[in-house]
């Protein structure tokens, strides 16, 4: 088609329209590709560093006991005496800007506690479990599995933090060299925590209930009880309708979900049936009430803390403004040795401890 | 446990040895026996060191701990062995009435709950009004519980004492306490309660009462009775099984705290007699 | 005619049979139309309790309308309105707070003072605080209720 328009305009000002005429023949005979502008696109998935298959195929050996004693000996003499590999800086004193890593930590139950007021509140058990550092990665190193569009900004460097050993025997080869670096036995859990640059641990450094401090408030993140799928009125606290007054089948039904018209759809955010829990939860600001250093379980406030009996939880530091901590926090972890001496519980100022004598309320004088 | 297992490691060795060493051994595991029954029968006098039998709140260490814990405040205060049926008194802080200690008399119609978390109920009619009070056993505002009449009942809950006559749960709130020769078994009171004429708070005709009389019904109500009646149930093993804790378990509980208990319920009985040298009331 | 008789006859045989008693436990909550029970020696008292009428709560002065220890209450007796505070309750409590066999009310006037002169049953210790408390916010003084008791448990 240019061509021919070329012919047929080929005198004084021609050159410039053929030339004009060339362009716009090279743009409409190329395909076309316009791209949707997106100003914020989805972050890119992937799964972290650390994610390799985790256990052996299951598989009968049929190792003889002493091999199994052989084998069992082995890993006693490999994994008995972990050492951090190399030092802890000491000498930081602790900011309310510098984040400390969190814990692994297991949600044992509940039980009453009294205050010293006579009041009973409800505490939850949170046995800190045996979290050492596995991998450190350095600000500019790591690669988060979601990244956003503009980056990250205010890059903190993260901890790779394992807790409750396993048998390395049922482990597979890939994930037992996860822990090569750090000399500790494989482990079951693991978890990732940024921490200021400088409140990185070196590799297989213990970090126990010691971490924290009585009176202090914690945020825990877990993953709720999974209720499988269920009706609007257990999900959302629906009404339900009448039992009775001609109602027929309807009686745990949500009714209407939208109008006609212009809103003739149902509105995305509609609350209906579905999948209940099984979602992660951070309960906030929950108090520390009391720590026992022989057993690492801490009492914090609350019952509600998300998860049933005997799940994992993460625990951190409370974020929350207006609960930052008094006095200054062990960083970049609690180093101190502990004497034999010391009180195995740790109680927060407010609360009766059960080897104190009954509550007496005294006549104010 | 632990002795125990020595125990059994040594009987283990002996089997080659002669007959004479063979006699001593199954005089050692008759012992074995004698304990494992007494410590089996804590759970009568301490049914609250079991735990919840819902699996899906065990833990072992949060038990060990909560029994710690019940076991330190037990060093303060002597929780006697009461059963549902037992006078108790109960004194107790008040803090709606300062400097002074509220006192409760009545009787036990009710045990629940577990760990730190047992509570008991105690009922007394006082001026013609039933009360009745709610404790906590593990309560430090609680400062003393005596036990004024140690006995049992036919039933495991008195809960029908609310619409029986008022005679049956009236007692005098300074009652003296009555005590038991030492080492004799506990009594069992057979009182047969007679019920107020219906309306009831239930249907005392469906819960199969020991301790009740004739409930004076028409025919209609047994018949319904006995047609919503569960009997099979008490065959139901494995419903026995989620509601209990194994008979392996609680010893190795009880084998635990044992030597605990036994300390303290020492003391408690040196703290009883010293509460016998102050000069009762004369006549 | 014939075959909607016949329809309506097979529509009562399926519609399912409705049990005409409660399934859930009593709450024993204080609301309007409760029947409560006089324990004061005050003159209407003693009438309305000895003719077998007590009184009705007509009102309950609180934001839930449903009525807890120590509350004050609104009652229609013997055709009367008058105000009356709640000492004892049926309902279940919290520990160390009596729960009682009947609801029991004592009457008072527009300032808090007790209709009569005696409680002859025994009050809660827990409404000295709860009087004390509201007395302050509420103007009328409500602790005289308490110099009028017999007992307290």
């Amino acid at each position: 088609m240019a061509l021919v328009f070329s012919n047929v305009f080929a005198k004084s000002n021609i050159k410039a329209i053929e030339d004009k005429f060339f362009k716009l023949s090279i743009i409409c005979s190329s395909n076309q590709i316009r791209e949707r502008h997106v100003l914020n696109p989805k972050p890119r998935l992937r799964n972290p560093t650390w994610f390799t298959k985790k256990m052996i195929a299951e598989r009968d050996e049929q190792v003889t006991p002493e091999n199994e004693k052989f084998i069992q000996q082995i890993i006693q003499d490999k994994y008995s005496n972990v050492s951090p590999k190399g030092e802890i800086p000491g000498n930081i004193e602790w900011t309310p800007e510098l984040q400390r890593t969190g814990v692994i930590a297991k949600k044992i139950g509940i039980y009453p506690l009294w205050l010293k007021n006579g009041k009973k509140i409800q505490t939850t058990l949170l046995q800190v479990l045996d979290n050492h550092v596995i991998k450190h990665y350095l600000p500019e190193e790591y690669d988060p599995p979601r990244k956003g569009p503009i980056g990250i900004r205010n890059k903190k460097a993260c901890l790779l933090l394992g807790a409750e050993g396993g048998d390395p025997s049922l482990f597979t080869k890939d994930y037992c060299g996860l822990f090569k670096e750090s000399g500790v036995i494989p482990k079951k859990i693991l978890a990732r925590f940024f921490v200021s640059p400088n409140a990185a641990l070196p590799l297989g450094t213990l970090v126990s209930a010691m971490h924290f401090q009585v009176g202090n408030a914690l945020d825990i993140r877990a993953k709720t009880i999974d209720r499988g799928f269920q009706g609007v009125m257990k999900r959302h606290g629906f009404k339900g309708m009448p039992a009775s007054h001609g109602v027929t089948k309807t009686h745990r039904r949500g009714g209407n979900i939208g109008g006609g018209g212009e809103k003739g759809r149902v509105w995305p955010g509609t609350k209906m049936p579905g999948h209940m829990g099984n979602t992660w939860r951070i309960a906030k600001g929950v108090k520390i009430l009391r720590i026992n250093r022989k057993y690492n379980v801490l009492w914090v406030t609350g019952q509600a803390i998300p998860g049933e009996t005997n799940s994992i939880c993460f625990i951190y530091d409370s974020k929350l403004p207006l609960r930052k901590p008094e006095k200054p926090l062990p960083f970049p972890t609690y180093l101190e040795k502990v004497d034999d001496d010391t009180p195995e519980d740790q109680y927060d100022e407010s609360v009766h401890q059960f080897g104190d004598p009954s509550i007496v309320y005294a006549e104010k004088k | 446990m632990l002795c125990l297992r020595k125990i059994s490691k040594t009987t283990k060795g002996l089997r080659v040895y002669s007959s004479v060493v063979k006699q001593a051994n199954h005089v050692k595991r008759t012992n074995i026996n004698n304990l494992r029954k007494d410590v089996l029968e804590y759970r009568h006098v301490y049914p609250e060191f079991l735990p919840d039998p819902n699996i899906e709140f065990r833990n072992t260490l949060r038990e060990k701990l909560e029994r710690n814990d019940m076991l330190a405040r037990r060093s303060h205060i002597n929780i006697p062995e009461f059963y549902v049926g037992s006078i108790l008194a109960v004194e107790s802080s008040d803090p709606h009435s300062l400097g002074k200690m509220h006192r409760f008399v009545g009787i036990c119609i009710q045990r629940q709950g577990c760990g730190l978390r047992a509570q008991f109920t105690l009922r007394n009619i006082i001026d013609h009004q039933g009360i009745e009070i709610l404790y906590e056993m593990y309560d430090p505002a609680i400062q003393k519980v005596e036990i004024l009449r140690l006995e049992k009942r036919l039933d495991d809950e008195l809960l029908y004492l609310r619409d029986a006559l008022p005679e049956y749960c009236t007692f005098d709130p300074n009652m003296e306490p009555e005590i038991l020769p030492e080492g004799s078994p506990i009594p069992i009171n057979e009182t047969k309660v007679k019920l107020k004429p219906r309306p009831w708070l239930e249907r005392w005709e469906r819960k199969n009462l020991l301790g009740v009389q004739d409930l004076e019904l028409p025919e209609k109500f047994y018949k319904k009775a006995e047609a919503v009646a569960k009997p099979w149930e008490k065959y139901d093993l494995m419903k026995e099984y989620r509601k209990t804790i194994p008979e392996e378990e609680q010893l190795e509980i009880f084998n635990e705290i044992d030597s605990r208990l036994q300390k303290l319920h020492v003391q408690g009985k040196k703290m009883k007699k010293r509460v016998f040298v102050k000069p009762t009331k004369l006549a | 005619m014939f075959s909607s008789s016949l329809l309506i006859r097979s529509a009562l045989k399926t519609k399912t049979i409705s049990r005409n008693f409660h399934v859930s436990n009593q709450r024993y909550e204080i609301q309007k139309l409760t029947r409560l029970r006089v324990v004061d020696n005050s003159e209407i008292g003693k009438q309305a309790m000895a003719e077998g009428r007590p009184p009705r709560c007509i009102h309950v002065y609180n934001k839930t309308g449903v009525g807890k220890i120590g509350d004050k209450v609104l009652v229609a007796i013997r055709g009367e309105k008058k105000k009356g505070i709640l000492v004892g309750l049926k309902q279940n409590q919290k520990t160390k707070v009596p729960k009682f066999d009947s609801n029991n009310l004592v009457l008072i006037d527009d300032n808090g003072t007790p209709l009569g002169t005696r409680i002859h049953v025994p009050i809660p210790t827990i409404l000295r605080t709860i009087l004390k408390e509201k007395t302050f916010s509420k103007g009328a003084d409500y602790t005289k209720l308490l110099g009028i008791a017999s007992k307290f448990v």
